[in-house]
């Protein structure tokens, strides 16, 4: 008969993630850069989006996106065409990008001489939520069509963010989207969320949001 | 695959634990499974075999506790199992609750030798 030994550990299951993570932020502190973690479903605008971010800021900021996809580089080369340096991140299958993935991806993008970092995650509201990337701010995408439940619907994900856009606010008329209901069932899981209605298609409210990131790499390269 | 990725963490997790106690062989990992994690126990046993394929951990075992969805009521301070009562609150049906337990998903025990 063998000698077992129990060890009592409760510790989480992302415990070493999470580790990984507050490493590559510190790192990220002291080179004076910020990474941020831009998630949304698939389909709510986050290469759009991303575009007019970067077109508002570049004279700025000197930007990097790593455009993180099951497959294809489609979304790579359309924020190529931005003039911001940019790689394609493969997840292999994998449904979300976790700390180590993310700092394999710092390394191919090289950040030296960056500010911001944007990373593109996987479209997806379950689990990039439950992965600590390591960035420094995270932001995720609702989209009108998506409908005002989502927060209800995907909780963590609301509840993890520093700033929720609402996008393509164009197309609201031909939507039951309720703007108070969506911001009252966010303020629900998240009550320090900052909510800013934006078209990217159209570029309409894309000051308020880039303002705020603006803001947010000058106070963490400070 | 969700769960299949949470494993892969936990397999990582578990390899750097496993270093600093100078353990030989890991013969049954019991993990607490929040009903409020957004993790579906059968989903994790499933995909078990996948998560430790080719791994130190490859003939582990895999037992799994669930441990309820237990709220609290931010209205009217009632406490009850968000799972069962569909997220809203039995006495009130308040949907502002603060969660008490079954959040999270947990390495409770690792057996080994």
């Amino acid at each position: 008969m063998e000698d077992f030994k129990i060890l009592e550990i409760k510790t989480s299951v992302f415990a070493d993630n999470s580790i990984q993570a507050g490493k590559l932020r510190e790192e990220l502190k002291d080179k004076k850069v910020l990474l941020l973690n831009l998630m949304s479903s698939p389909g709510a605008g986050k290469t759009t989006t991303l575009t007019r971010t970067i077109n508002a800021l570049k004279d700025r900021l000197t930007i990097g996106v790593m455009e993180a996809d099951i497959d294809s580089d489609v979304d790579a080369r359309t924020i190529l065409k931005t003039g911001a340096k940019t790689i394609q991140l493969h997840t292999g299958g994998m449904c979300h990008l976790d700390a180590e993935m993310t700092r394999q991806g710092l390394e191919g993008l090289d950040t030296d001489g960056l500010d911001l970092v944007i990373l593109e995650n996987v479209g997806n509201l379950v689990c990039p939520a439950e992965f600590d990337t390591g960035a420094v701010k995270n932001v995720m995408i609702l989209s009108v069509p998506e409908g005002d439940d989502k927060p209800l619907k995907y909780p963590l994900m609301f509840s993890i963010c520093d700033v929720i856009l609402i996008n393509k606010m164009d197309v609201m008329p031909y939507f039951d989207f309720d703007m108070e209901k969506c911001k009252a069932n966010i303020r629900l899981r998240n009550p320090n969320a900052i909510v800013i209605p934006i078209s990217a298609q159209k570029n309409e409210g894309i000051k308020e949001w880039t303002d705020w990131l603006e803001n947010a790499v000058n106070s963490w390269c400070e | 695959m969700h769960e299949l990725g949470v494993l892969n963490s936990m397999v990582h997790t578990i390899e750097r634990i496993v270093k600093e106690q100078n353990v030989t062989a890991v013969h049954k990992l019991v993990i607490e499974v929040g009903e409020l994690s957004g993790i579906v126990p059968r989903y994790l046993e499933q995909s078990w075999p996948a998560a430790s394929y080719k791994t130190f951990m490859e003939e582990t075992k895999l037992e799994l506790i669930v441990i309820p969805g237990i709220v609290k009521c931010k209205d009217c301070g009632r406490v009850f199992n968000a799972v069962y009562s569909d997220l809203n609150c039995p006495d009130c049906g308040s949907n502002d609750m603060e969660i008490l337990e079954g959040n999270d998903l947990m390495i409770k025990e690792i057996v080994c030798n």
